[in-house]
């Protein structure tokens, strides 16, 4: 079943790439703004062999890994109190749905002002764009803890902080994971969109300068790289812990 | 010596915004060493006297006495053994048995040595290292009844622990539970709407009546351990009781019809 499905994407691509190089053949467009999935290889080898793609890879992956997980922390953490104390759910929970509907790139022109051109600018950026939804599926699975397990741990006496990390925080993990998983994917986004208007190091600012140098290429390879880092973190990071808490939560 | 006691338990909640009494003035007197069943039609508000003596729910008016002192907080000299079982999926069995030796602090071997005793009583051992989505309903509540032992608890309350249990899991479990009453000498509290099953279990059968709950009466049942649940002698016993009930269920069935 496994590998059926593995065939069927296999050829699916091939074919994709191959009706993209008969349309580049028919030499309808012109190659400025339409070039060959060879051409777009050429190109991914050329900065792979000067290094100025693992540059831009490990650049934007930093910043990415710095923002989430500071997404993360903050995120619960405000979660937790939102649904612990419920006028800090009725008071702040209102702007976190607010800010939370912000698009990340609105955050760059305040990024920009208050760090200037640094990581620190463009990480910011990660945070305020992926943050509240972390907080916002925290509070829903705290929310949802079902009484029973408060009951039979208050039974067997946990209290306070022990009743949060010792159950209601596992309780909620299936939760947590899909708020760590909308929060990568904002923080992604996140991280490309500052990097573009940065344009300081980066997959982002490698974009930008394929179009500075009009070079349809360089944009359409760095846009294959983004895809596949966010085809290889879902796969292998959520997907995997996903099904392992849904078996185990009974949920699959 | 008496163990529990409660008295004058009164308590209200709230349906459909009417102010309800379900409890109204229960006093139970419960020995050390006691097998009580509480038997009563579904919703007749014994689950709630239950909680409240667990410390779960506060009654309106009323106090809970534990070997002469009030309590008012949960906690696990009274713990309880919930109808759905309530054990953590995060958790492995082991775990899961341990975890109120955890939350009162106490050190890792020591809990793995106390946890052991409660898993082999509960033919658990086997299993210790399994999530609970990999067990059966009836194995699950193996795991809540090892749980709450494991605290040694002054008094067992339970809630309509074999409810969700096929016919022969149940009856395997009502003598297991037996035995380990006769070997742990535990008081234990046990809610059912089974009389059959409270004949077996306990040696007073208190009858609930209707909404609001007020104890109807008690039966004591006074027969050779362990019961089995084919032995037809128990059927005197059914029958003394069901005759109390019968006009509790009906009346619980007009009253919602009404409703």
């Amino acid at each position: 079943m496994k590998g059926k499905v593995t065939t069927k994407r296999i050829a699916f691509y091939i074919g994709i790439i191959v009706v993209w190089q008969i349309v580049f053949s028919l030499n309808i467009l012109s190659q400025n703004i339409f070039p060959s999935p060879i051409q777009v290889a050429e190109d991914l080898a050329y900065g792979a062999a000067d290094g100025s793609l693992f540059l831009g890879i490990a650049t934007s992956l930093w910043r990415l890994t710095a923002g989430l997980a500071a997404s993360i922390a903050f995120g619960m953490i405000l979660g937790i109190f939102m649904a612990r104390k419920e006028s800090v759910n009725q008071t702040v929970g209102s702007l976190v749905l607010g800010l939370q509907s912000i698009p990340s790139v609105a955050w760059v022109p305040m990024a920009f002002l208050w760090f200037g051109l640094t990581d620190a600018g463009i990480i910011f950026v990660t945070i305020a764009s992926s943050m509240f939804a972390v907080t916002i599926n925290t509070y829903s699975g705290m929310k949802n803890v079902p009484t029973s397990y408060i009951a039979a741990a208050r039974n067997m006496g946990a209290s306070g902080i022990q009743l949060i990390t010792n159950v209601m925080l596992p309780a909620a993990f299936p939760y947590l994971i899909s708020g760590f998983k909308q929060g990568w994917a904002f923080a992604w986004r996140g991280v490309i969109g500052a990097e573009i208007i940065f344009s300081f190091l980066g997959l982002g600012f490698l974009l930008n300068v394929g179009r500075e140098l009009n070079d349809i290429s360089q944009v359409i390879a760095i846009m294959l790289v983004i895809m596949i880092i966010g085809i290889l973190i879902d796969g292998l990071v959520f997907k995997k812990i996903e099904r392992k808490v849904m078996s185990r939560w009974g949920l699959a | 010596m008496t163990k529990l006691e409660a008295r004058n338990i009164v308590k209200h909640f709230d349906h459909n915004g009417n102010n309800v009494l379900a409890l109204d003035g229960i006093n139970l007197r419960i020995n050390e060493g006691d097998f009580v069943c509480i038997v009563g039609p579904s919703g007749c508000g014994k689950s709630t006297f239950l909680n409240i003596i667990a410390g779960l729910e506060k009654p309106d008016s009323g106090d809970i006495l534990l070997n002469g002192k009030t309590i008012t907080t949960p906690g696990p000299d009274r713990t309880m053994v919930f109808q759905e079982g309530a054990l953590f999926p995060w958790l492995k069995v082991i775990d899961n048995v341990e975890f109120g030796l955890k939350m009162a602090g106490i050190p890792k071997d020591e809990r793995a040595q106390i946890s052991q005793r409660y898993l082999d009583m509960m033919q658990l051992t086997k299993f210790a290292n399994s999530y609970t989505y990999q067990l059966s309903t009836g194995m699950k509540q193996r795991v809540a009844i090892a749980r709450a032992l494991v605290m040694d608890p002054e008094i067992l309350l339970m809630d309509e622990p074999f409810a969700a249990l096929d016919a022969q899991t149940r009856d395997l479990l009502l003598v297991e539970l037996q035995l380990i009453w006769e070997r742990t000498k535990k008081t234990i509290l046990f809610v059912t709407h089974s009389i059959a099953e409270s004949v077996i279990l306990g040696n007073r059968v208190v009858v609930f009546k209707n909404r609001p709950a007020k104890i109807k009466k008690e039966f004591v049942v006074d027969y050779r351990r362990p019961r089995l649940a084919e032995d037809q002698n128990l059927v005197k016993y059914q029958q003394d009781i069901l005759a109390e009930l019968r006009t509790e269920v009906k009346a619980q069935i007009k009253g919602e019809f009404e409703e």
